[in-house]
């Protein structure tokens, strides 16, 4: 008996029929791959294998946990960086936060149920992180490493299983309402300069209900972060202590 | 255009921008994920045989894509690229994991329990893998699971055509002398490679 490890035929190819659903052909090669495709059973059952496989990615791995999870795996790529990583000059804070949309960093989060009291990271939960963009380009903070004074600085969530998240920046000065809205991975629209009190606080509520964010920045306003305790919240947050140095 | 938000020092109450809307639908990662990502979960399933372990190399292979994107974008096939860079990760998780490789072949067998039956293709090519280096893994799985032409094979790894064809055959030797050990009754055909 003779089995077959299969190989390319003529003219078939699973790799085709990847590119051409992906929407990487153009032009005459795409329309060749039509063609082929319609007259080849072969293809057909490499087309019906790839849409079981969408299927079963849906069901194993949906996007908003492949984004979070992406997150965490380049949080660890650039946690194994032995030297802070910027980007290149030319990549705008805009861009950079583009390309790594999904990213959460560790960075110096603390997870926990009861605000205060710090946590260790656990794979799956919600992820906070906090983007600089200074001359160099746009670039992660490293844990423990001081805002630079003047910094344009940008938030991103990775959100795990939560749907929804408040994200405000607390300091002496008071409370400021960052972002209120569906807990999406990838970093926040809109970047902010922080010129205010030496210390501060960001803090990021995850919640699967509702959160209603006026109530949320009065209750730390009153409270400091205590106030963002809630019923089945995870809230994170993060340690801001600005320098000069850039 | 993004909003740029000046949270000054001194202020007495609470301020900032109202709720912000979300990212919009249709973002680098969820087109990735839409364009690519079953491809290479599925990749990852049959080379890992884990789910778990398929998901995280998954997740492992998009971080990379996203860290090298110009890259990326500048890939003449990003399929490929991003085919061949879940390739590599795999195969090295299984390289690292030996033991992983030795259970094929019992399980192959297993799997079929009576003569007559020929083993699925992609189990059976999965189990050869395991008896070649790692050049020979890489192109037999581009040209055997892929289907992509030597040409194809060539251009995509680099390499010589010549080079890919030497890697071919020795993959086809190996095989060959592996299946004969492990199923007596059957053999490949002794045709060279087209």
């Amino acid at each position: 008996m003779t089995p077959s490890l299969g190989g390319p035929g003529a003219g078939c190819s699973v790799t085709r029929v990847r590119r051409l659903l992906a929407g990487e052909l153009r032009g005459t090669p795409r329309e060749r791959a039509l063609e082929h495709l319609a007259g080849c059973t072969r293809c057909q059952a490499s087309e019906r294998e790839l849409h079981l496989e969408a299927e079963a990615l849906a069901r194993a791995l949906p996007f908003d946990r492949f984004a979070a999870g992406v997150a965490e795996h380049l949080a660890r790529i650039d946690g194994r960086s032995a030297r802070p990583r910027r980007l290149p000059k030319f990549i705008p804070l805009a861009l950079a936060a583009a390309m790594f949309l999904g990213v959460g960093i560790p960075l110096v989060a603390h997870i926990s149920e009861r605000p205060g009291e710090g946590g260790l990271r656990v794979k799956g939960a919600p992820s906070l992180a906090l983007y600089a963009e200074g001359q160099g380009g746009a670039r992660l903070l490293d844990p423990g490493e001081k805002v630079p004074d003047g910094a344009h600085l940008r938030i991103a969530l990775g959100p795990a299983s939560f749907t929804e998240a408040v994200v405000v920046l607390l300091d002496r000065d008071g409370a400021t309402l960052l972002y209120a809205g569906k807990a999406r991975a990838g970093p926040l629209p809109g970047a902010f300069e922080w010129t205010g009190a030496r210390r501060g606080l960001v803090v990021a509520v995850f919640s699967n209900a509702p959160i209603e964010p006026s109530d949320l920045v009065a209750r730390l306003s009153r409270e400091g972060v205590k106030g963002a305790a809630m019923p089945k919240a995870v809230v994170l947050t993060l340690d801001l202590e600005r320098g000069s140095a850039q | 255009m993004a909003r740029f938000l000046v949270i000054p020092g001194g202020r007495t109450e609470a301020v900032g921008p109202g709720p912000s809307t979300a990212l919009p639908e249709g973002g680098l990662v969820e087109e990735l994920y839409r364009r690519y990502a079953p491809a290479v979960y599925g990749r990852c399933r049959w080379l890992l045989r884990d789910e778990e372990a398929a998901k995280d190399a998954t997740q492992e292979v998009f971080a990379r894509a996203l860290k090298s994107l110009p890259e990326f974008r500048g890939a003449s096939s990003p399929t490929s690229w991003l085919m061949r860079i879940a390739t590599h990760h795999c195969l090295n998780e299984l390289r690292a994991r030996r033991a992983r490789w030795r259970e094929e072949w019992a399980r192959l067998a297993g799997e079929r329990r009576e003569e007559g039956v020929l083993p699925d293709r992609r189990e059976l090519l999965r189990a050869l893998l395991g008896e070649v280096g790692a050049e020979e893994q890489e192109v037999a799985v581009m040209y055997y699971a892929d289907e992509l032409t030597q040409v194809e094979i060539a251009e995509v790894t680099g390499r010589s055509l010549p080079t890919v064809r030497k890697r071919l055959r020795t993959f086809l030797r190996t095989a060959r002398s592996a299946l004969s050990a492990a199923f007596p009754d059957l053999t490949f055909p002794e045709e060279d490679l087209p």
